[in-house]
């Protein structure tokens, strides 16, 4: 059976790991705490601001990760074009999370696919609650683009998209638990898998966003007080719970 | 040397990375003679068949691989995409032609009654079908990871085992010198390196 999946995000700022909050870098820690042998998967974002950031310290860093955690590394943050795809690739990468380049220019989606399969391009949407609305927002979320986050999962997916990461920007660091409305709306709209970001303070929102049917990983980023066992404590208590996990 | 076949598709780092992490040396390399002189080939995979087929044919790589899989019976390795190459036929966009190397047609896995997600992404169970080097000292069952929206149809003594979303699906085959494996054993933590090692080692 397909195992239900845990999901650690990095984000790098030039090369160096800092959890955020609210979408802020808040506190810096190190390469050391995650668990090579529990964690499913791993996703690697280069935060770095500017207008041509040097990336070289971020893919040092993959480069790293990739050589001694043998799970799936998926990685992103700037691409915007075939050639960053493959730079990222090369770095150790073995798929892309696309976001803002999307946004900008959807047809990325479609050239990613066609050139190394739908399965290589995970499509991340930052979404802002605005009233019972939400917006999807660019740029790290400082830009608002006016789309709604679920249909811009469908088009994402029409487009070649092969998994989607919904984010919600006002759960992050808020230890809260997930936005179940945005994730299971997302998750209901598409028929690629589906993954959840921010809010996660607990193993009970794990086990609350797996109740959602589509939902087929469950993200964290900064319960990092996740020690080396604290990823299988989590995963010991989703089977409790029931849930398909690779413990 | 194991000689990993470079055709500009594929996550290749973490291939070699496995390996040096066995102990073996590995070579990137597109170039022939190199790859005959090896002493096992792996073809990894991450992408599209047609252009992983567009792509050996650009480098003039088919021809060499055909007589050091056929005639040399070199062990080779496939892997993901590198696994459906090896196939006849594909039928991701268009229709496309394979290796040939293993009896089959790639097809794109069908959603069904149940709507499932596809890609198929994740870690799933290997059910071994007949026995094979690759899964020596690997526990039945055991998890492997896997990511492909298109699976191998293929016959049950090409097939060494299957997963199961929602139906069985081919998950690894064996053929002569020809292995091959849809799930990631790069990526798939201790089972993973344990069947790469076997190929390693074994084959």
């Amino acid at each position: 059976m397909l195992r239900k999946r845990v999901i650690t995000v990095l984000t790098l700022n030039d090369g160096t790991l800092f959890r955020t909050k609210l979408f802020t870098p808040d506190y810096r820690y190190t390469l050391n705490f995650v668990d090579a042998w529990s964690v499913d998967e791993i996703v690697m974002l280069d935060v770095t601001r500017g207008d041509s950031p040097d990336r070289q310290k971020f893919f040092d860093a993959v480069s790293t990760f990739a050589g001694s955690c043998f799970v799936p590394i998926a990685v992103g943050g700037g691409i915007r074009s075939l050639e960053d795809v493959k730079l990222y690739m090369d770095a150790g990468g073995d798929k892309v999370v696309i976001n803002s380049g999307a946004l900008e220019r959807p047809e990325l989606i479609t050239e990613i696919a066609e050139a190394y399969g739908a399965q290589c391009v995970v499509l991340s949407i930052d979404a802002k609650q605005n009233g019972a609305q939400y917006e999807v927002m660019s740029h790290a979320g400082s830009r608002a683009t006016g789309l709604d986050p679920v249909s811009w999962a469908q088009v994402g997916e029409k487009r070649g998209a092969g998994e989607i990461l919904i984010t919600s920007i006002d759960r992050d660091g808020a230890l809260q638990g997930y936005d179940l409305t945005l994730s299971g709306a997302v998750a209901e709209a598409v028929s690629v898998p589906v993954q959840v970001l921010g809010g996660c303070g607990n193993w009970k929102h794990m086990v609350s966003a797996f109740e959602i049917p589509g939902i087929s990983a469950a993200c964290t980023q900064n319960i990092y007080h996740f020690t080396e066992q604290s990823i299988s404590s989590a995963k010991k208590f989703l089977a409790k719970k029931g849930q398909p996990v690779r413990v | 040397m194991i000689g990993i076949i470079d055709y500009g598709l594929g996550n290749l780092r973490s291939v070699l990375g496995a390996i040096g992490k066995l102990g073996f040396q590995g070579s990137i390399t597109s170039n022939p003679d190199e790859l005959a002189q090896a002493d096992k080939l792996i073809l990894p995979g991450v992408g599209a068949f047609g252009d992983g087929i567009g792509n050996l044919k650009a480098r003039n790589l088919i021809d060499p691989l055909s007589e050091i899989v056929t005639r040399d019976r070199k062990p080779i390795l496939g892997i993901c995409l590198g696994f459906q190459l090896l196939a006849e036929h594909s039928e991701e966009y268009g229709d496309h032609k394979g290796l040939g190397w293993i009896p089959g047609r790639v097809r794109r896995i069908d959603p069904g009654p149940q709507g499932l997600r596809v890609p198929h992404v994740g870690w799933n169970d290997f059910e071994p079908t007949r026995d094979c080097i690759l899964f020596d000292d690997v526990p039945n069952p055991a998890l492997f990871y896997f990511v492909h929206s298109f699976y191998l149809d293929t016959d049950a003594e090409t097939a060494v085992g299957t997963c199961t979303y929602a139906v069985p699906m081919t998950a690894a085959v064996q053929r002569g010198n020809v292995f091959g494996t849809q799930f990631h054993p790069e990526k798939s933590q201790q089972h993973g390196l344990t069947v790469l090692k076997n190929f390693l080692e074994r084959a």
